[in-house]
């Protein structure tokens, strides 16, 4: 990584757990902006590779970032780099030397969350609004409109499609501009939960097949945890955490007096057996111990499962809760355990996956539990959520 | 109609057809200028804009007179350039529309491009498009109704203008003689027939211009309903 233009100081590697390598172009971010409620101060390299989620609560800055990213946000001082093993550096800001390239000459795509159609054109007309300005054309469009399944819907008129389809065009005129790194601003928010899967999905799809990098910005970490890779955690403004997303959810179970997410177990686990006769998926855990949850259709032919069980939803028993109707046990070691008024939080090791279990301050001491005591954790299969759910 | 009569209406044809062209070069950018300005300064642009919605014509023409004299720069600078005295010559009359109907061009566009907003252009941006191709590809189709309307207004504003014109232009057949000047003289000649003749011309011309813009701001959709009504009227009138 060149870091030539990133001045005498150098990015911040060693305080996230991401590490950029080589074979991936990355974006180098230094920028701050000053807005009236906070500022905004992000300095960073994300690497470029699958999808980057970002999540933070209202005027985080979130969406500020993005725009920065995109060449919306014209306040900005610093510099953002996009760096490329195969090609030169392209530097997108540079304050300090005089460059800003325009939202054109940057050659990144952005959805927005209320999908800012063309209402003059059909959905075709959007569609070929992208392509007829995309140079180096690779992509075919017949392939897009599949992917985003929109072969029905290409000589409606924008007026007449619903927010679902609305947003599957957005994004479909998106990818044809063949930009180097899709930008997602909240693109499910405005969606009905059937269309949120949906599109989810689609995105999922689209990012393997077309191997395009996103950075997906939300404030549901329920959606960012069933697509992302990594995640980028923002609270006024600040990075809080960078990393794998399983490794900062948990991280997020500990963090200080005001936590950001509701306390959970991430998970993303292998299917061991799709139904097992009684609407119940079998998830590996480890070699020994598997999780059970509800089936659904939607989990037909995949071999992974991304899931999380909130942490209020798990409770502990010290002998083997044989007589139970309750379908998850497993066995752990307490490893950790957090007090904070009358809540706590236990981190309880199931071989090498860690489960984070709340309970009361009474039930701590009613079954005097101490660190590295071997316990039973126990809960529905309805209390393993996917996004589906 | 009689010959100076149609000379006159000629004339005024050719002023309004060529103050709406220069209205829409000068006015689509000011208008942007003024839909994108954030500045203190805005009020007092967008004041002088309207001026001639308020003042009298005789008071713009009085002054633009003694500006258009070849005493004074203005008229010196166009007299050197083109060898032509400014006062009292079609471009003077030109010019003079060109300012009066400013507002009617200006303001229909400017609310249009207030109401347009940034974020169609901010996705054009992101899909390559450049400023140029954005205001083409947009701009242009989105606020359409709102260019004939501002395109519409200009002319049939400058067609009815009287007072500045007989400021700066005088009354020269073929130059600056306008419809409006040819009625006045009428009546002041008590040449009530041709005084008629010319007033009703006018009131029909107008009549179907504005009917004209109402029907091409309708949404299409209703255009065509209203079409296929008439035809279906007409259909049934002819069964009885």
């Amino acid at each position: 990584m060149s870091n030539v233009l990133l001045d005498k100081t150098p990015l911040t590697k060693g305080s996230f757990n991401i590490v950029p390598d080589d074979k991936h172009s990355q974006l180098d971010i230094n920028i701050s902006v000053c807005y009236q409620q906070f500022d905004l101060e992000i300095k960073l390299p994300i690497p470029l590779n699958g999808i980057a989620g970002i999540f933070g609560h209202s005027a985080s800055g979130k969406s500020t970032l993005l725009r920065a990213i995109a060449g919306l946000e014209k306040k900005l001082v610093g510099e953002i780099t996009l760096t490329d093993t195969n090609i030169a550096d392209k530097v997108l800001v540079n304050t300090t030397k005089g460059i800003y390239l325009k939202p054109e000459e940057r050659q990144i795509g952005l959805v927005f969350q209320n999908s800012r159609l063309f209402g003059h054109l059909s959905v075709l007309g959007n569609l070929e609004y992208a392509v007829k300005r995309c140079k180096n054309r690779r992509l075919d469009l017949n392939e897009v409109i599949e992917l985003t399944e929109l072969t029905a819907l290409l000589e409606h008129q924008i007026s007449e499609l619903s927010g679902g389809q609305q947003q599957r065009v957005a994004l479909a005129r998106a990818i044809l501009a063949e930009p180097k790194l899709l930008l997602l601003d909240e693109p499910l928010s405005a969606l009905d939960q059937h269309s949120k899967t949906q599109l989810l999905k689609m995105i999922l799809n689209i990012q393997k097949k077309l191997n395009l990098p996103m950075l997906y910005v939300s404030h549901s970490l329920d959606e960012l945890q069933q697509v992302c890779d990594t995640l980028l955690v923002l609270a006024q403004g600040k990075v809080v955490n960078f990393g794998n997303i399983h490794q900062v959810i948990h991280q997020l179970n500990n963090f200080g007096e005001s936590t950001l997410i509701h306390q959970q177990t991430s998970l993303s686990l292998a299917i061991k057996q799709f139904n097992n006769g009684h609407g119940l998926t079998v998830l590996a855990l480890n070699a020994q111990q598997e999780i059970y949850l509800i089936s659904d259709k939607s989990f037909e032919n995949q071999t992974q499962l991304r899931c999380f069980i909130l942490a209020s939803d798990i409770s502990i028993a010290l002998t083997e809760p044989n007589n139970s109707s309750i379908v998850n046990h497993l066995f752990g070691t307490i490893k950790q355990i957090s007090n904070k008024q009358n809540k706590v939080l236990l981190t309880i090791s199931c071989g090498s996956q860690e489960f984070f279990v709340t309970i009361s301050a009474f039930s701590q001491q009613k079954l005097s539990l101490a660190s590295r005591q071997q316990v039973y954790l126990q809960f529905k299969a309805s209390a393993v959520r996917t996004f589906i759910h | 109609m009689i010959n100076s009569d149609l000379q006159a209406l000629i004339t005024t044809l050719e002023m309004a057809a060529l103050t709406t062209i220069i209205l829409l070069m000068i006015g689509t950018p000011l208008a942007w200028y003024l839909a994108k300005m954030t500045s203190r300064f805005k009020v007092i642009i967008e004041a002088v804009v309207a001026l001639p919605l308020v003042l009298p014509p005789t008071v713009l023409g009085f002054y633009l007179l003694i500006a258009f004299s070849p005493e004074h720069l203005p008229g010196q600078l166009w007299q050197q350039a083109t060898g032509q005295q400014l006062a009292f010559s079609f471009s003077a009359i030109v010019i003079g529309s060109v300012l009066y109907s400013l507002p009617f061009v200006v303001q229909p566009l400017q609310k249009a491009f207030e109401q347009l907003g940034d974020s169609l252009l901010e996705a054009g941006s992101l899909l390559g498009a450049g400023p140029i191709d954005r205001f083409f590809s947009i701009v242009l189709p989105l606020t359409k109704a709102s260019f004939i309307t501002a395109a519409s207004l200009g002319f049939a504003h400058t067609v009815g203008e009287f007072g500045i014109i007989l400021m700066i232009g005088g009354n020269i057949p073929g130059e600056t003689r306008v419809l409006s000047i040819a009625l006045f003289d009428h009546v002041e000649a008590f040449d009530y027939a041709r005084a008629h003749l010319l007033s009703i011309s006018l009131l029909i011309g107008s009549m179907i211009l504005l009917a004209a813009i109402y029907w091409l701001n309708l949404p299409k959709k209703k255009r065509r309903q209203r079409l296929s009504v008439n035809t279906k009227q007409k259909q049934t009138n002819s069964y009885e």
